[in-house]
């Protein structure tokens, strides 16, 4: 039974990385192909990755609409949930309903929607239109993250503020916050996480600046390569050292 | 308002005011042999501007991306040779000064005036053409029967095959197996198709679009590629060399893509300039050998700038049999165009 | 102004922003969309009007309607397949690897997860190819003599998802798994229940929320990705998903676009019913 267990978490683990591994080892090709068989060691085609103009300005946009997006959508997303927390307003199950609904629609439709108004209203296509698109996908997101974190302590302590004289932006601004500082971090890194990964919306709504997932896309519409696995473990490794970093310094803390 | 307000916000006003203050830019809607930067890079260079690409597939699509923009959004247009009257008719295209183009030095059959010229205004040039007929791996598969198309499903290939993933050449190809000229394909002639079509899919292991043929091909997923030709093997020439196509006995296709300044442009004498450096002998060696695929260029003069080896593999000393024995696309009305599309999505689900 | 009015007018200024926000780029968008799927298409452009054709066409086309048929079945096997291999996963890791370890094991797992989402499918078409590496391995170790036809075919799409939502599988079935308090499982066991009837009587009920919660989520993402099956599937049948961006990108026919994407909304709506009960989407 024992064997079992720990044999079929072995297995878990070699399915969940096997195509990362591959990935990876094809990236240093020696040839135009990243198949098998391996035939040798090079480095070229990260040299070529880092010296790609076009790709190189897709992973600045993908930051910049991540970032952007992510705050938007972030103090969005705790401002309602404030509100829904502590004021009663009337029809605010409908409320919740609403603002948690794009998290159950596919973004394919979401994207289209918006292709459909931008284009009746005139509106160009650019990276604004896609961080929209990102803005909607992650509200809820951040929305749900936050609400569920507010509890009773917050509450005793915004009365508290309150009651020593400070005004609602001084409560949201220096208690409420602060207190859900580590929901808040969660809410914005997993938005940033999405807006980072996202493909159909940045492809539907954006023009000619394009984010990173688009741009590989069409890399890879253009020709298997092994360049296109370097971008692949690059993000990879980029994103690992990230997470890495978080987890030592930020979630550490934030652990009861 | 507060300080963490202010500053994201400040950010993005920031990052608003910037965009704009951009050199001169020239908007292109292209294929997508047009984003190698090898190719836009020297144009830039030259104008000191930067040209914004966009990439369509299918010309429906690309006509619906211009119904939707404004005027002056488009600076130029890449488009399918056979289609030009289509974009014509709809007002996308501006004319062009024919005097100032680069037509004189076109190989004849390549002017195609009757499709780029209509009511005697010149509205497109051409710029690369190649065909769509079969490709396969000569090692895998005996040449002897690519010279006939019934080999594709006479039974001995079958699950080797690939379908290039465009309706309109395939569906050409499949009327010439069939006897019916592309030019004769019509409403009556299309169900005639049906049969045979769905006979190849049955033969056939996949149906992919430009990528994923060549890496089927050239990783040996599949040894035939209905559709295929120089376009896919070239790219692949320097490391799988065994790849070969040939124009079977009941012909082939012949695609052509044109370029034209779109009407309302903002900018229609750089667009020209554009369009004269695609056509210019050092564009067109370049747009021939672009990344995404390859494919012979209009202009003969681009003879003098590739190299031997380019020009092997582009098969360019054959051209003369090739263009004898090529038909262009069916160029079908817009009911058409919706009834083999639907008989193609029903292959596809077959 | 009292106390109460004070408070609603301060909670609606705090909501108005999202609120605004969701109606103008979520609700009116998709109303929008609604209205677009009964026009229809004269040549290329497009007739507005209440003409129900592209919903009747969906119905009584079979080729449009395999569509759906095809996104279901891959989406349920998906979802079977994913649940049953995480759920001993999610259990093994909760469980049986010491509480010290347990966090590194969830990172390990989300780890590959963390590179583009885009190249994760492109990689599976490099590992399940006819010359990729399982084939090769296989090959090599004498399981088979002839190569495994795995690339471009439903097995390939089955295969790219079912990795993508182990994972999110085993999450959510974690975190479920780790609120139990161990006294359920003995007390069962105490009162004279075998493993299997604490697991089905016991355990499993408990998870159930975790388990549809993360089920829900496997079948929204899953039913309505393009990615996955275009780069995997080769093309030999279309997904809902695809069908649609097919409209989009081929025929510029967006009326029936996205009478498509309303028919993927309302199967989403059903399963969202179906599911409801045990749902928490806000405790995710």
């Amino acid at each position: 039974m024992r064997v079992l267990i720990w044999a079929y978490m072995a297995a878990a683990y070699a399915f969940i990385f096997l195509p990362v591994l591959v990935l990876v080892v094809f990236s240093f090709q020696d040839g135009r192909l990243p198949v098998p068989p391996f035939q040798g060691f090079t480095l070229r085609w990260y040299g070529s990755v880092l010296g790609n103009a076009k790709l190189m300005s897709a992973l600045g946009n993908s930051l910049l609409v991540a970032v952007v997006s992510s705050s938007l959508a972030l103090i969005l997303g705790f401002l309602a949930a404030h509100a829904l927390a502590r004021v009663r307003l009337p029809g605010s199950v409908l409320l919740r309903g609403l603002l948690i609904a794009p998290m159950t629609v596919s973004y394919l439709i979401i994207a289209l929607g918006l292709l459909t108004v931008f284009n009746q209203t005139g509106v160009r296509l650019s990276l604004w239109t896609a961080g929209i698109g990102h803005v909607v996908i992650n509200l809820p997101l951040c929305f749900a993250i936050t609400y569920a974190a507010m509890g009773d302590q917050q509450r005793s302590a915004e009365r508290a503020a309150r009651d020593l004289g400070a005004s609602d932006w001084q409560v949201l601004v220096h208690v409420s916050a602060p207190m859900l500082a580590p929901a808040l971090a969660a809410a914005f890194f997993l938005s940033v996480t999405f807006s980072w990964d996202e493909f159909i919306i940045a492809f539907l709504l954006t023009r000619f600046d394009v984010t990173l997932p688009v741009e590989i896309w069409s890399m890879l519409r253009s020709g298997l390569s092994p360049a296109t696995n370097a971008v692949g473990a690059l993000v990879f490794l980029v994103s690992t050292a990230l997470v890495v970093v978080l987890e030592l310094t930020l979630f550490r803390k934030a652990k009861p | 308002m507060t300080r963490s307000l202010t500053a994201p916000l400040t950010a993005i006003a920031l990052v608003m005011l910037a965009s704009p203050l951009h050199a001169q830019e020239l908007n292109a809607l292209v294929w997508c042999d047009h984003t190698d930067p090898a190719l836009i890079a020297p144009f830039e260079a030259k104008f000191g501007v930067k040209v914004n690409l966009k990439e369509y597939e299918g010309t429906a699509a690309g006509l619906a991306i211009l119904d939707q923009s404004r005027p002056g959004d488009w600076d130029v247009l890449v488009i399918d040779a056979v289609d030009v009257p289509r974009a014509v008719e709809g007002g996308h295209l501006a004319e062009l000064p024919a005097d100032k183009l680069a037509t004189a030095d076109f190989f004849p059959e390549l002017v195609m005036a009757q499709n780029n010229v209509v009511d005697g205004k010149t509205y497109a040039v051409t710029e690369k053409f190649g065909y769509n007929t079969i490709a396969y791996d000569k090692t895998k598969v005996d040449p002897a029967d690519m010279a006939d198309m019934a080999a594709l499903t006479g039974g001995k290939y079958d699950g080797r095959i690939a379908i290039y993933d465009y309706y309109l050449p395939v569906l050409g190809l499949v009327a010439l197996g069939q006897g019916v000229a592309t030019a004769d394909l019509t409403a009556d002639t299309l169900p005639t198709l049906r049969e045979p079509l769905f006979a190849l899919r049955k033969a056939s292991k996949q149906v992919s679009d430009v990528v994923s043929a060549q890496t089927a091909l050239a990783t040996g997923e599949v040894d035939i590629m209905v559709g295929g030709g120089e376009w896919v093997t070239a790219v692949l020439a320097a490391d799988n060399p065994n790849l070969d196509w040939t124009i079977p006995a009941q012909g082939g296709l012949r695609w052509a893509q044109s370029i034209g300044v779109v009407a309302g442009s903002t900018q229609p004498d750089l667009a020209l300039e554009f369009v004269n450096y695609i056509t210019s002998p050092e564009g067109q060696a370049l747009l021939a050998t672009s990344s995404c695929y390859w494919g012979m260029p209009a202009n003969a003069k681009a003879g003098d700038v590739l190299t031997p080896e380019q020009k092997t593999a582009l098969r360019w000393d054959e051209q003369p049999e090739f263009l004898a024995r090529a038909q262009l696309y069916p160029i079908p009305d817009a009911a058409l165009d919706t009834a083999m599309q639907d008989l193609w999505t029903e292959m596809l689900q077959q | 102004m009292t106390l109460a009015t004070r408070e609603r007018r301060l909670g609606w200024g705090l909501m108005a922003p999202a609120l605004a926000w969701t109606l103008a780029f979520f609700v009116l968008p998709f109303a929008a969309m609604v209205a677009l799927s009964f026009a229809h298409m004269d040549g290329r452009s497009i007739v507005r009007g209440f003409d129900p054709g592209n919903y009747i066409r969906f119905f009584t086309d079979w080729t449009l309607f395999k569509a759906l048929v095809n996104s279901l079945e891959i989406t349920a096997v998906v979802t079977v397949v994913s649940l049953v291999l995480a759920y001993p996963l999610a259990a093994i890791i909760a469980f049986r690897v010491p509480a010290r370890w347990q966090r590194l094991a969830l990172l390990l797992a989300v780890l590959p997860f963390w590179t583009s989402y885009v190249v994760r499918s492109y990689s599976w078409l490099l590992v399940l190819g006819q010359n990729g590496v399982v084939n090769k391995a296989l090959l090599w170790a004498g399981v088979i003599a002839e190569p495994l036809a795995l690339s471009a075919s439903r097995t390939a799409t089955v295969i790219g998802f079912v990795h993508f939502f182990v994972m999110l599988l085993t999450l959510t079935i974690y975190a479920n798994l780790i609120q139990l308090s161990p006294n359920y499982a003995r007390a069962a066991q105490d009162l004279g229940a075998g493993r299997i009837a604490t697991f089905w009587h016991v355990i499993l009920p408990l998870t159930l929320p975790g388990v549809v919660t993360g089920a829900f989520l496997t079948f929204v993402l899953c039913i309505g990705d393009y990615i996955t099956p275009q780069i995997l599937g080769g093309n030999t049948e279309l997904t809902l998903p695809q069908l649609i961006m097919l409209q989009l990108g081929r025929s510029g026919n967006f009326p029936l676009a996205s009478a498509l994407s309303v028919v993927l909304m309302a199967v989403v709506t059903l399963a969202y019913a179906a599911s409801a009960r045990w749902l928490r989407l806000d405790r995710l």
